[in-house]
């Protein structure tokens, strides 16, 4: 079997990284504070056989699950909103300016106090960094779909409200799925700051119960549970995106990066 | 109506729901709706602002976490713009790091914030090391999408001009190259302000996070609301000189809305 050169070249690095790691960490050339893949992967097997990764992973999902769902649903009512009212654009837009610019976790300690800790303070946490890009996007979105569109559909004596169904939502799709991602990497961004500063259960306490006990393998396997799970998710949501825009994407960046 | 009159009716038509959303806010408080705790009034984060910054506290915070965010930034550029020009360049580089880049985009980096505090410690080293990890990915993908754009044919008639391959660089591929630079760049600066008031919160005893986490454990909010209007401030004044550079450098594009 002939192995394409390209392949080769690809893999090489990770797994090169990834030896090293192992064979440096073996021979105690390494860092302590780094484990061993081995040792991350037996600590992975630990927490899987006690069942806290699950009770981790279901607390850390449901939050971020939640708090995407509700901002994405926010942002993108109310950016479409202002992308066809200029009221609710007038509205938003000096507000959305303002506070686009300040990192959302700034307001943690005030959601904290808020909403507990609990899941309700994240939720509404990641809600709220979350509602911002896809708002944005909606917005822009909207304001940008092609006027000939809209004229054409209106000339045919479209009602309004398939003209906003029909023309504009799909038009803006696009642009509104960009926001979107952006809203993911934010919640999960959010999430692990929320969970590191003020949680009890979830993946980002495992992190910092490895690191107070000194388990660093357990902080590594937690470290790769949370890389996944943000992996997975913007996985799942290009899937989605490719199926609601089957035609609408040619050439696009998404697609030339697979 | 005369134009004034236009003008300043669509100033408010414009900018009203501030000022609309303050009095609102200073309301709620002043009736005992809302506990003023947990909201202070639009005037005590006022003043608590003024003092703050009168006295040099907020200021001295605000210049930590910013000569922080700016340092990463820019050494993320620094790496990060030749890096993706090779990338784009060389089938060699390209199939060496696109995994690493492609592939490692959508992961949560901020989990390995803890490797990086045991690498390089808790202080600054640790923040301005993670930040231009983070800064690195947006602005690697993004330039990296606009040095592949540019156009053969351009590159071909300078060639056929007998241009040589600097010449090429610096006036063909740079120039065709630079509106997706500043795209990048413009992705990944309030991504370095983000990384470092949240790398502050989780464990710092200087800079604008550590300022917002240690006056909410005194439950004095107005601090806290000023600090968060101070880093509003700063990531606006900041995005603004980025646009203002891309309109000097990129003379012959406007940017999109």
């Amino acid at each position: 079997m002939r192995i394409d050169r390209t392949v080769v070249q690809n893999w090489l690095l990770p797994v090169a990284a990834l030896v090293a790691w192992e064979v440096l960490g073996r021979a105690g050339l390494a860092p302590r504070y780094l484990s061993t893949p081995s040792a991350i992967l037996a600590a992975l097997w630990e927490i899987t056989l006690t069942g806290e990764l699950f009770t981790a992973l279901a607390a850390s999902l449901y939050r971020v699950a939640a708090g995407f769902a509700l901002g994405t649903a926010a942002g993108i009512i109310v950016g479409l909103g202002a992308g066809v009212l200029p009221g609710v654009r007038h509205f938003f837009d000096p507000l959305v300016s303002f506070l686009y610019s300040i990192p959302k976790i700034a307001f943690l300690p005030v959601f904290l106090l808020l909403f507990g800790l609990g899941h309700a303070s994240k939720i509404a946490i990641i809600a709220f960094s979350g509602f911002f890009p896809v708002f944005i996007a909606s917005r822009h979105a909207v304001l940008s779909v092609n006027r000939i569109l809209i004229w054409a559909a209106q000339n045919m004596g479209t009602p309004p409200r398939t003209v906003f169904f029909r023309v504009i939502v799909p038009a803006a799709a696009p642009q509104l799925f960009s926001g979107i991602r952006i809203g993911l990497a934010h919640a999960f961004v959010v999430l692990f700051a929320a969970e590191l500063i003020g949680s009890k259960v979830g993946l980002g306490t495992i992190i910092s119960y490895g690191e107070e006990w000194v388990r660093f393998d357990l902080m590594f396997a937690g470290i790769v549970c949370f890389a996944v799970l943000g992996f997975l998710s913007d996985r799942i949501l290009l899937a989605i995106r490719t199926r609601m825009l089957k035609g609408q994407m040619i050439g696009t960046e998404e697609q030339v990066m697979r | 109506m005369t134009a004034f009159a236009r003008q300043t009716r669509a100033l408010i038509a414009r900018w009203y729901s501030i000022p609309l959303l303050i009095v609102v806010w200073q309301l709620a408080v002043g009736s005992g709706l809302v506990e003023s705790r947990l909201l202070p009034s639009p005037e005590r984060v006022f003043t608590a602002l003024v003092t703050e910054v009168g006295n040099g506290t907020l200021v001295y915070h605000a210049g930590v976490t910013i000569s922080r965010a700016l340092t990463g930034f820019v050494l993320a550029a620094l790496v990060g713009i030749p890096f993706a020009a090779a990338m784009a360049r060389s089938t060699l580089i390209r199939n060496l790091f696109e995994p690493i880049f492609f592939i490692g985009y959508p992961i949560p980096k901020i989990a390995l914030f803890p490797v990086f505090t045991y690498i390089f410690g808790i202080g600054t080293p640790s923040k301005i090391a993670f930040t231009v990890l983070e800064c690195l990915y947006p602005i690697v993908v993004t330039c990296y999408f606009g040095f592949r754009g540019v156009q053969t044919r351009l590159i071909w008639s300078a060639q056929n001009c007998g241009a040589n391959n600097v010449t090429i660089l610096r006036r063909v591929i740079l120039p065709a190259a630079l509106p997706s630079i500043f795209s990048g760049l413009r992705i990944a600066l309030p991504v370095a302000i983000i990384v470092v008031v949240i790398t502050e919160m989780i464990g710092d005893s200087i800079g604008l996070g550590y300022y917002i986490t240690i006056w909410s454990t005194r439950f004095t909010f107005a601090n806290v609301y000023a600090a968060i209007i101070v880093i509003g401030i700063c990531g606006l004044v900041l995005d603004q000189a980025l646009l203002l550079l891309r309109r000097r450098a990129v003379y012959w594009q406007r940017e999109a809305a």
